[in-house]
Formats: structure tokens, sequence, C-alpha cells
């Protein structure tokens, strides 16, 4: 079935190490925009599709009224068909939201929240300019949980200056107490044109260097893993019963539309991008539209299944033309236990998600 | 004999950068051969690279016709390559000649390619006329430099004229000095056939031309030709002058410098010093000096694209066509794998014909580091010659190796002669003769190996000197040394493209250097690469690149799948310039940079 993405790309303001599409924009524009979505939505030619999966990101969603997030899934419910168990989620931050908005999300439908919390010391909040602070995270917490959401997902960075395995396996104890069943934790990346670059250039010593950042992760990872969570991806944990939907779809190959500025889609081996900018978006421009050829769909494939517990299948890549048993990297990889092979489908050892690049581009 | 009177064979010669192509260029001007606008900077130095790095390797010969004295003269230039690795064909270019302009910068003096070239120019018993130049330059000491000429060249040098040749002063006083003094040639046009081949170049249409100068006899289109070295016999297609663009013409009469076709289809079959005749009315003996040019530098040279083979080949074999001296056989390595070990006149040639396949070729190639020919005396007689280290018999089978050594000139001020000193004794240097020319300039003469030469030896000499020492060497004999392999071990697999052949008392300090360096080009992989030096089986020194760590795009926001497989696949460009040695990824760049080890050690 098909997944809908919905991005808001506004924030409060612009977190130090962020580079994706966000702006801090006035109430009248946002409106405009949502106008916009909304028209975007309810003219797609995908018009009655069957919809398994919701997912409004951003940028910061929970920065919009209630009404407007109503507005954009009533444009959903009315354009498509959405399945009885549809997963739908909303990212939050913890300082825009408050027990009434949260009670709206829930009768709009809204069953999962991904709530970006990235770190439960405020020393850490205050370096990637995170405009909330712990206090304000337990109440969202709190708040979430009392208005009856059970499917509660929090972003954790990790990598952070005076980062410990002792100080994050604290961290995920408390979360775990308000109720988190899903975790997404994220290396810290320091990224072009973004505040923290500026500041990595100047001390690189201002966040985690690579080679501890790993060993934390593989720490936090095996953590994770007594805890009884499926480490279902890279950077993804999920209690039995609560991996994401939605995200699974981008690493599966399934086909999901993505409405709003800069939003994705993959349709019939088809990536569509919408405008990056504004003025382009107004005026219905995409991106670019790329249909993958058969090595692109190769590559692809061994990219996303070497990230997640979903693998690579070895028949769909002789389908395309590409027998991966015969690659002598395989074989040595094999050897090395680096990839292991069960059935038809080939699979990362989990040791070696932190370098699945290197692997990859042997592979392809 | 009228005729042979009025003609005057003469070339340049001189240190790097003292003059040599901007006197041509005037000399040109001067004589109105070429109007001012065809004029371009340097003319002789055809070639892109020539006049980038300011050197002229291929000739290009000039017929001038100056009127002196309401008489015209024909002034025919003959240029030569103004660098070591090119001494052969500068001794061959003179032999063309009667008489030698010798310039000397008036602010640098004599320095060690003005002294090797009027020993060349002596040699051929040429008539030599110094001339001082850049007098314009406010540190010309114009005077002084007579005196060293006269104290260091030995040669007459007070009515030298002084000249700038960039602004044209007194350029007159070379070509009047040219007409007096130079001898005019002598020969007789009735005799057989006798012409020096002193240059040759390949022409699309005409096949190999050869650029001759007639001693006796005369030659015309449709005379049937013989080398007299190889034997071979041509019929003459076309003969003619170059002004300085090629200009047919009836016939080359004794005297004469020109040149002549004649569809030869390989320019191996021209080689440089040897002699034409008429093949039905030869004469008995070639002229003397002719010698077969031999490489005395060697790598191996491997496209980066290993499916680039057959074009690497193609570049060859075109560069092969101008470029007699150029040698090239196939190679396999297991580390590279198809190639060409290639041979050179010296590391200057290596580097031009290098820069050309890249440049003229667009073709990315791994040079692997250069060595010398060495002559390998087995326990059982048997003497072999070889230039590629992995080539070389385990050691038990060698009774001694033989190396080539070169007799270096140096000149340099004093205050650096004791740190130069040092460096040829680093480098086995053995002192011979060490001369004070006058105050400030001292010559020193060492027996050098070549094949320490080749490393960083110029490099480390203008360091040492900053950049106020000449240097100049010729080949000398094969001595033996105390030589071994040095091989290089990836996570325990040999690469042979990384082995040298190095003195035993080197073997440890170069291995360690060499181990080091390569840790720092070697990027970090999957799993941990121990880096190991060896000799024979044992290891004398090893350093380790830690396993990757962290290689991974974390997030995939918003199912911008795209952005990751840009990243993917710019990653994947990157790796088209590693070569896989067994499991290890090395960048292309790694196997010169064992030339580069020195200068980080200091």
């Amino acid at each position: 079935m098909l997944g809908i993405y919905v991005h808001i790309p506004f924030c409060e303001s612009k977190c130090c190490y962020c580079s994706f599409s966000s702006f801090v924009k006035d109430e009248s524009f946002i409106n405009q925009y949502i106008n916009f979505l909304c028209n975007e939505i309810e003219t797609s030619n995908l018009k009655n599709n069957e919809i398994d999966s919701i997912y409004i990101g951003g940028g910061t969603p929970s920065l919009l009224d209630a009404k407007q997030i109503e507005k954009i899934l009533n444009s959903i419910k009315n354009t498509f068909t959405l399945d009885k168990k549809c997963e739908i989620t909303i990212e939050c931050n913890p300082n825009s939201i408050n027990f009434d908005k949260l009670i709206k999300f829930k009768n709009y439908g809204i069953n999962r929240i991904s709530l970006g919390v990235q770190s439960v010391y405020d020393e850490d909040l205050k370096f990637l300019c995170r405009k909330h602070n712990v206090k304000q995270v337990f109440d969202a917490l709190d708040n979430i949980n009392l208005a009856g959401f059970e499917n509660i997902s929090v972003d954790l960075l990790l990598g952070l200056k005076n980062s410990s395995f002792d100080k994050f396996k604290n961290q995920i104890d408390i979360l775990l107490n308000k109720g988190v069943k899903h975790f997404s934790c994220y290396m810290l990346q320091v990224e072009q044109g973004t505040k923290l670059k500026m500041m990595y250039d100047n001390d690189s010593s201002c966040i985690l260097n690579n080679e501890n950042c790993v060993s934390l992760f593989q720490q936090v990872s095996s953590y994770f893993n007594k805890l009884g969570f499926i480490h279902y991806e890279i950077s993804n944990f999920a209690l039995p019963g609560y991996k994401s939907l939605h995200n699974y779809k981008y690493w599966s190959g399934e086909p999901y539309i993505g409405f709003g500025l800069s939003a994705h889609s993959y349709l019939n081996g088809k990536r569509i991008a919408n405008a990056y900018n504004f003025d382009k978006y107004f005026s219905n421009e995409k991106e670019f539209v790329e249909l993958l050829n058969n090595s692109e769909l190769i590559e692809e494939h061994i990219m996303l299944g070497l990230r997640y517990e979903g693998g690579v299948d070895i028949n769909y890549l002789n389908k395309l033309g590409y027998d991966i048993m015969q690659n002598d990297n395989l074989k040595k990889y094999l050897n090395q236990n680096v990839i292991f092979k069960k059935k038809n489908r080939l699979y990362l050892n989990e040791k070696f998600y932190s370098v699945n690049n290197i692997i990859i581009l042997d592979l392809i | 004999m009228d005729r042979m009177k009025k003609i005057r064979n003469f070339c340049i010669i001189a240190h790097i950068d003292h003059g040599k192509s901007t006197l041509a260029d005037r000399l040109i001007e001067k004589t109105g051969t070429l109007e001012k606008r065809d004029m371009q900077s340097q003319l002789l130095d055809s070639m892109e690279l020539e006049r980038e790095k300011g050197i002229t390797i291929k000739l290009t010969p000039t017929r001038m016709v100056y009127d002196y004295n309401g008489e015209k003269y024909e002034l025919n230039l003959i240029d030569t390559p103004g660098h070591v690795d090119f001494t052969y064909e500068v001794s061959r270019s003179l032999a063309a000649c009667e008489g030698a302009i010798l310039i000397v910068d008036a602010t640098q003096g004599v320095e060690a390619q003005t002294l090797a070239n009027a020993y060349l120019a002596i040699d051929n018993n040429l008539e030599i006329l110094p001339v001082i130049n850049k007098i314009d330059l406010p540190s010309a000491r114009p005077e002084e430099v007579k005196q060293e000429i006269e104290d260091v060249v030995g040669i007459p040098a007070t009515h030298a004229p002084c000249i700038s040749a960039k602004d044209g002063i007194n350029i007159e006083d070379v070509l009047e000095m040219i007409v007096k003094e130079f001898p005019s040639p002598k020969g007789d046009e009735n005799e057989k056939l006798k012409c020096l081949i002193f240059d040759s170049y390949y022409d699309n249409f005409k096949g190999a031309i050869c650029l001759v100068r007639i001693f006796d006899g005369k030659v015309k289109v449709g005379d049937k030709i013989q080398m007299m070295h190889t034997g071979k016999i041509y019929d003459v297609t076309e003969v003619g002058i170059f002004v300085p663009f090629s200009k047919p013409c009836e016939i080359l009469k004794a005297g004469d410098v020109g040149y002549i076709a004649g569809s030869i289809k390989n320019i191996s079959d021209v080689e440089v010093g040897d002699t034409i005749t008429n093949a039905l009315n030869p004469v008995e003996t070639p002229l003397p000096g002719y010698k077969k040019v031999k490489p005395v530098v060697f790598c191996g040279i491997f496209p980066v694209d290993g499916a680039k083979y057959n074009e690497l080949k193609d570049a060859l074999e075109k560069l092969k066509l101008n470029d007699a001296s150029l040698e090239y056989q196939p190679e396999v390595s297991q580390a590279l794998g198809f190639g060409f070990r290639c041979g050179f006149l010296g590391l200057l040639h290596l580097e031009i014909i290098t820069e050309r396949i890249e440049r003229e070729f667009n073709l990315d190639i791994i040079t692997t580091a250069p060595s010398v020919y060495y002559k390998i005396h087995k326990t059982n007689g048997e003497v072999l010659q070889l230039s590629n280290p992995s080539s070389l018999p385990p050691p038990v089978e060698i009774d001694f190796i033989e190396e080539p050594f070169v007799k270096a000139n140096i000149f340099l001020p004093p205050q650096f002669v004791g740190s130069v000193m040092e460096l040829c004794q680093d480098k086995r240097g053995e002192y011979k003769d060490m001369i004070y020319l006058d105050q400030s300039r001292v010559k020193i003469v060492y027996h050098l190996p070549l094949g320490e030469i080749i490393y960083d030896f110029f490099d480390s000499l203008k360091s040492r000197t900053r950049g106020y020492a000449s240097f100049d060497y010729e080949i000398g004999d094969f001595v033996k040394s105390d030589l071994v392999r040095l091989d290089i071990l990836l996570n325990g697999e040999k690469c042979d493209a990384l082995s040298l052949i190095v003195h035993k008392d080197k073997a440890y300090s170069r291995g360690r250097a060499l181990v080091e360096k390569l840790k720092k080009i070697i990027p970090r992989q999957l799993f941990e690469v121990p880096i190991q030096a060896a000799i024979g089986g044992k290891i004398i020194a090893r350093e380790t690149v830690s396993a990757m760590r962290k290689d991974v795009l974390a997030k995939c926001y918003g199912g911008d799948i795209t952005r990751k497989r840009k990243l993917l696949e710019k990653q994947k460009e990157g790796k088209k310039r590693m070569r896989k040695i067994g499991s290890v990824e090395i960048p292309s760049s790694a196997f010169m940079s064992i030339l580069k080890l020195d200068d980080e050690d200091k």
C-alpha cells in the first residue's frame, strides 16, 4: 500500500546541525503554504488509492495550530482511502505541544508521536541551539501519555561532547520509563553550511571524534538489544510491534508519495522531488523526476537492503541482471562474516552498520 | 666554392635560463626571416611543454639570410636541447656546425651546463664565441663574467659582445661576429654524398624526416640513399630547408643544413648520428661519433583504469613515432595489471613523456618509482641486465650486483660546500675533486650512483644551496655495490610495484620512511592494514593503518533516497583512483610517492 509524507518546512529557529529544508516564516506565509499544500493533496492523480501510513514531518509540524493539522489530514482523508490500521505519525518538538493540542491530534486519528528530544541534558540542548529544555521534554512525554498515545518515538543524537555510555544509558532508562517504544539514534554529522560546521572547523573537539562516537553507538546498540529492542535499521530501535511502518517503506522499496516543499515520492520506479524553493514549489515545479535505470535500481536495492533488517534480495538482483553471488568482494565478506546469508537474502552484520558505505561500494 | 664561403652553420649553447631561445628569436627577427607579427615568443621551443618548462626538447633548425657589407650570408642556426638527458643529441647537433655561440648570463656567470656544453663544443672542434647576455639587469657584471669565462672555460672572452637579448641590445654585433669569426663549411659538392643526421621527427604525411647537415656531395628528389649504420635504403621523396618552417627545395649541397624525406615509415630507422650516403655511389667510411642511445632511467607505466591498456599502448606508439629514444615493452604487475616498462634518457625525459601521455592523450596513468639498469652477476656465471626490482633473482643466486655511476660536476658558492658534500656523501658519492674558480664559486666533482640521483638529488641540492648550485653529469661505469631488494607488504601480501633496489646501508632507513609515508596515504579500510618493509624474508619496519570506524549516511530524511545514492556514486568515482592490492585499496599516487621520501625526513 501507499504511504504519504507531508512536509512542514517551518521551525521556530534553526538548530546548529540542521541542513534540512526548514525556514522561519510568519503566520500568513504559513497559511498560504498550507492552502497550497492541501490543494496539492486534493488534486493528486493518485486519488482514491489506499493508504496505510501518513507521516507529517518537518521542520516542526507541531508548530502549526491543531486546526491547520486537521485541515491537512482532512484533505488526505477526502482524497485517499485510509486503511483501518493506517499509521499516522506527527513530528513534535517538546516546546510546541501541550495537552490540548495532543488531545486534538488524537481525535484527528494521529496514533504515533515522534518527539524531537535529542538529549535529556540541558548542556547538550544548549549546544545544539534547541529551543527546549529537559523539563519540557518530561512534561511533553507526560502529556503525550496522558492524551492516550502509546506509540511514542524519540530522536536522540549520538556524538555530543562529554557523552559517555553511562550518560546515554541513563537517558534511555528515563525515556523508557516515560513510555517510549521507539528510538531513532542518529550519529551527529557535520554538514556543509551549518553553524555546527563553523564551530567544528574552529574546534574539532566540540563533538565526539568518530572513534568514540562509533564505540558509543555500538555500546548503545547492544544495550538496546539487551532491553529487547529490535535494531531494525542502522539508526532505529523498536520494541516488538512498534517499528515505524512509514519509514520501513523507504528501505523496502515500497511506494510513497510526498506533498509539500522538497517532498520526495517514489512511484513506479520513479523518484520525484518537489521543488526545493517556495516560488518554484508554488508554481508546481519539480526539482527532479528520475526514472531509475537498471543499474540505479541495483545500487539502491543494495544500498537500502544493507541498512535495515530486510536485507538484499538475491533473486530480485538476478532479475535485474546482477548475479551478486559472483562478486568476489561478497565472497570475501561472507567469509569474514561481515555479511551473512539467510535463504535468498543477504544481511549486513550489525557490527558493521557504522561503515556500511565501504561495504556497499564493494558490492555495486 | 664561393657558395660555401657565404654559409655559416652554428648553434647556441648555454646553461638553462641564460637566454638561448630569446637570442635565437632576436636573430630570426633581426635578419627578417620572419615578420614580427609571426613571431611567437621563443619560437623554436614549439611544444607547449617546452615553453612551459623553458627548455628545448625537440630541435628546430632555421636558415636566416643576413646582409653584411652588401653581401648575402646564409646563417643556419641549429638549436640544441638544453638538458643533460640529451647530451648525445647535443653532441650530434654540434657536429653539424662549425661554430658555437656560448651565452653566459651577466649576473650568474659560468654554470655547470655552460661548462659541459663548452666542453662538448671543444670536443667537436667548434669555434666558440662567448656572448654576455642580460646586461640590462642592474646586477650585471659583464667584465667579471668575461674573466670567469677565460679562467673557467679557458677561452678568450675579452671581445665578447655584451648584449640584452630581451631588449634587443647589440644583437647586430652577434650577427657580425657570426659572419666574421665562424669558419665557413669545408667540403666538396662533387664528392660522394656524406651527410649527418642530427635529429629526426615524424610527419603524418611524409613519414620520418631526417634533419641533416651535408658534408660532401649533394642530394635531390629521386636519389637512392642509404643509412650507413642501419643499412636501409630509401628513395628521396623531398628535400628542403627550414625558414624556420619546412620549405621544399630542389637540391641540398655540401655545407647545407636541411631535411630529407624518403617515405621512411619508422622513426627508429632514422638514428641520430647515423651517416646518409648515396646508395649507388656510397662513401666507404661513415662520419665519426655515432653511438646507439640507450635509456638510463626506467619506470613502469600503467593505466589507472585497467581497461585503457590499449589506449596507453597507442599513446606510447605515437610518442615513439617522434622520439626514437623512448623505449617500452609490455609488463605485467600483480598489483597494477597490464602496463609497460619504459626506458628514458633521464628523469626530465621521463617527466616529459608521462606529462605528454596525460595531457595530449588524456590518460590517467600510474608511474612506478624510477630505477636504473643493474648488472646482476649470478653465482652460475650468468650476467643479467635488469631495471625492474621485481625481476631480481633470489639473493642466493646472486654473486654480486653492479650499478651505473655518473661523474657529477657541481658549481656552487663556497658557503654551501659543506652541506653539499654532506649530501653527496649521504648519496654514496665518492669525492673526486674541488676547485675554487674564484671567490664566489667552487666546482666540486663527485662520482655518484645514478640510482641515488634519480631519487630526490636535484631537489635536495636546490634546497641546500637555496637554488645557487648548478649540476651536470655524465654517465660513467658500472660499479660493484652492495644492493638489496626492499619489498613492501600490504596486509601480508607483497606489492611488486612498490619494490625498490637499494643499498644495504640505506635499506633500513628507507624502509622505515616508506612504511611511514604509506601509512599517511593509504586510507582507512574495513579492517586494519599492516604495512611492512622486508628484505628477503626479514621484516625491517612496520606500521598499521587502523580500521575505518565510521563511513555511513545515517539519515534518510523524508524518503530522499536520491541524495544518498548520489553521494554513494561520488564516493564510487573516488574509488576509481584506487588500486586494489589483494584486499587493500591504495591510491594511485602511492607508487610515485616513494620518490618524495627524503624531503619529508628532513
